[in-house]
């Protein structure tokens, strides 16, 4: 017998009243979920966003940065007990409307959460800004006068639902700076932030009260352009289709930050395939292309092999098979739709052909579904995959050389998963960042930014707020003016 | 497999393991029966499930460490279906495995010896018993206990669940003795840590990952691994196979 459940999965200001909603259905396994949520009119979005400035002017604003550090905190700390309700929540349902396997949910989920305890927040703070006070009053600078930064009064993000989670950053960074929030969801994950929105009411409900965060449909002009109209900043993640119909309607005197379509790989040293290592390496990265289905931009989709270890770069492949076939008996890849079984098939399609051909590529992959499919390249070069645990390894001879393939993809590229000896770091990773590359990080930890990072190579906050200086002499030749001055 | 239309009986078979070995003897035609101790929605579902399949099953509630009860569900098998072929004892005393929460040796108490002794050794010797003269009627039978490898090697040492264990091992190497003369045989089936099953799932992550490191099979096993190797021991295939402990592992003991 199925049960039939409505989750609202808006989170508006209390004042505001919806007559009209509409529903997305999800199925889950004994449980059929109406996801509510209203129907707007580009008024609705208006009215949002003057009730959330409204409610920043008189509360948040009022808020020292140290203040909002401390209830975000507080609304973290709920989400790292396992047994606090809105987190099993997520745990439950996160799995049914995203398709993620429940386990991988599970703990990618806590694991995120972590990273917003307080000190990484104030790590955070720290990396922008000499003093994060000045996010406050006005701070005496080391040259001489004083600073003040100022947020936006209102934060418009436009979220993307292929991982769970990251709207929950981007909700942080705006309340970090003291801005009021309109969070447009995706469809295909609308729930977290609105459950994280509820933590932070538990903490304190006139924070709550600046944020808004409904999904509607991508593309709805009329009413993304009355949000931009009334927002003082925007922050778009999405396909590079999305962050550019965007572009194109915001105003070039607002803050538009952009998270698009990235590639992401991994350049393996044979170092790491001494016959102790090898194995570990391949778990490693098998985990990286299988952590939420390479949906994120940090996962990789192609990989450097170099010659010379204990495996051969084609064994490599035949054993990363393996392992992303015993990944998907453990944590089972989410179902695709027809388009994106079709982009696996295509690649397969297009490599089994060439491997017939000859013995420059192999192709090694689930036989009866598209759960994971890994292409064996025998000459060095770099190639975006279909995702959903899909991967190039290309064999190569020198990794210092061949790394110079990723050169045409170098205004995509984000992270790269490095296993080589220290003496080559340095080299590498001048070249990687000299080629387009954002982010050099472990293999094993592709998908797990740390705190602070530079997202896609730029600041977060920095790049949001607008600095006010007073010069050091205007403080000094004021003091004439005070009337008591000798 | 030459299991079509045998009667099989398994234990604790509304979840896990148990529900993995129930499914699998159906898919190679075997009457199942479903027994279970509360679960009896999850029971269903899983003789809904075979039924699915064009199996055929059926969900009976006992509790495995009461003779009358375990009485009263063998006769009304052999009644309605004539007979018992096979006995896979797979239900457990609930038992938790996580290793942050468990008992070390100097905390565990007696009491906690006894639960589990009940629990897996009592059960089986009771469904034993009472499968017993049915299988010695038919000259043939096969019992299949599931004990576990941690008997062999305590990963974490889970002391009053691997004693049980062993203990059931010991059962299955006497009962095979006696039995072998009328044709029983009495085996074993050892599996590793087994996921996902409700058991397991506060086995944390780390654990699981120094499991797998020394797993040669690099996993962990799956309910249906463990179901092929219980299929396998009542099967034609296996015939001069007693006494015998299999272990379900991806190699992890090798002996």
């Amino acid at each position: 017998m199925t049960i039939a459940e409505e989750i609202s999965i808006y989170k508006v200001p209390k004042t505001m009243a919806f007559t009209q909603f509409s529903e997305a259905i999800i199925e889950g396994e004994r449980t059929v979920y109406h996801l509510k949520y209203p129907s707007l009119t580009s008024d609705d979005i208006q009215q949002m966003m003057n009730v959330v400035e409204a409610n920043r002017e008189s509360y948040l604003a009022s808020l020292t940065t140290q203040e909002i550090v401390e209830k975000i905190d507080q609304a973290i700390q709920k989400w790292l007990d396992p047994d606090y309700p809105l987190r099993r929540r997520a745990e439950q349902l996160l799995p049914v409307i995203t398709g993620y396997d429940k386990d991988m949910v599970r703990l990618e989920l806590k694991k995120y959460m972590r990273t917003f305890r307080k000190k990484e927040l104030l790590r955070f703070l720290d990396e922008e800004f000499d003093q994060p006070a000045m996010l406050d009053e006005f701070r005496p600078r080391k040259s001489g006068g004083m600073s003040r930064a100022f947020g936006p009064n209102t934060l418009f993000h436009v979220f993307s639902g292929n991982v769970p989670g990251v709207q929950i950053w981007s909700l942080i960074m705006g309340l970090l700076l003291k801005s009021a929030t309109l969070g447009k969801t995706s469809l295909s994950e609308p729930l977290l932030p609105v459950l994280f929105a509820q933590s932070l009411e538990e903490v304190d409900e006139k924070l709550a009260e600046t944020l808004a965060i409904l999904p509607w449909k991508g593309g709805t002009a009329e009413l993304e352009n009355a949000a931009i109209a009334n927002a003082d900043a925007v922050i778009v993640y999405g396909s590079n289709k999305t962050v550019e119909t965007m572009r194109q309607r915001v105003p070039l005197d607002k803050p538009f930050l952009t998270y698009g379509h990235k590639i992401s790989f991994a350049v393996i040293g044979k170092e790491a395939l001494t016959p102790d290592l090898y194995y570990e390496t391949i778990y490693k990265l098998a985990e990286d292309i299988s952590i939420y289905d390479q949906q994120s931009c940090l996962a990789p989709q192609s990989v450097f092999v170099e010659q010379g270890g204990a495996i051969s770069p084609k064994q490599f492949a035949q054993i990363l098979a393996s392992e992303l076939g015993r990944y998907h008996k453990k944590r089972p890849r989410a179902r695709l739709t027809d388009e994106e079984a079709m982009a696996i098939q295509k690649l397969r399609d297009r490599y089994q052909f060439e491997a017939l051909q000859g013995d420059q590529v192999e192709v090694y992959a689930s036989q009866t579904n598209t759960a994971w499919t890994v292409v064996y390249h025998e000459e060095a070069g770099f190639e975006g995959s279909p995702l959903n645990r899909s991967i190039h390894i290309f064999s190569s001879e020198n990794l210092e050389r061949d790394v110079l393939s990723i050169k045409p993809y170098q205004s995509l590229l984000q992270s790269c998963g490095l296993a080589v000896a220290p003496d080559r770091l340095f080299t590498l990773a001048d070249r990687l960042g000299h080629y387009g590359v954002n982010r050099i990080c472990s293999v094993g930890e592709m998908n797990s930014a740390k705190p602070g990072w530079h997202h896609d190579g730029g600041f977060n906050l920095l790049d949001l707020v607008r600095i006010v200086d007073i010069e050091r002499d205007v403080e000094q030749k004021m003091e004439a003016f005070d009337p008591d001055v000798e | 497999m030459n299991l079509k239309d045998k009667i099989v009986v398994v234990t604790g078979a509304s979840r896990g393991i148990g529900a993995a070995i129930a499914k699998t003897f159906a898919t190679e035609g075997a009457f199942v029966v479903v027994n279970y101790l509360k679960n009896t929605a999850l029971a269903e579902k899983v003789v809904s499930d075979i039924e699915a399949m064009g199996g055929q099953a059926v969900a009976m509630q006992a509790d495995v460490q009461d003779i009358q009860q375990v009485d009263h569900m063998m006769t009304e098998i052999t009644d309605a279906l004539g007979g018992i072929d096979v006995v896979v004892n797979n239900a457990l005393s609930h038992y938790t495995f996580n290793p942050k929460t468990r008992k070390t040796a100097w905390e565990i108490e007696w009491q906690d010896f006894e639960q589990q002794w009940e629990g897996n050794v009592h059960g089986a010797f009771n469904i034993c018993k009472a499968a017993m003269p049915y299988m010695k009627a038919q000259m043939a039978g096969r019992i299949i206990n599931v004990v576990s490898n941690l008997i062999d090697f305590p990963v974490v040492p889970y002391h009053d669940y691997s004693t049980s264990k062993m203990a059931l091992l010991g059962l299955t190497r006497n009962l095979a003795k006696e039995l072998g003369a009328f044709g029983i045989t009495v085996n074993a089936i050892a599996p590793g840590l087994t996921y996902p099953t409700d058991s397991s799932s506060e086995t944390q992550e780390n654990v699981r990952k120094s499991i797998i490191d020394l797993t040669p099979m690099h996993r962990l096993a799956t309910p249906d691994d463990i179901a092929g190797s219980a299929v396998f021991l009542a099967s034609d295939w296996a015939s001069f196979i007693t006494g015998q402990c299999l272990n379900v592992d991806g190699g992890l003991v090798m002996k």
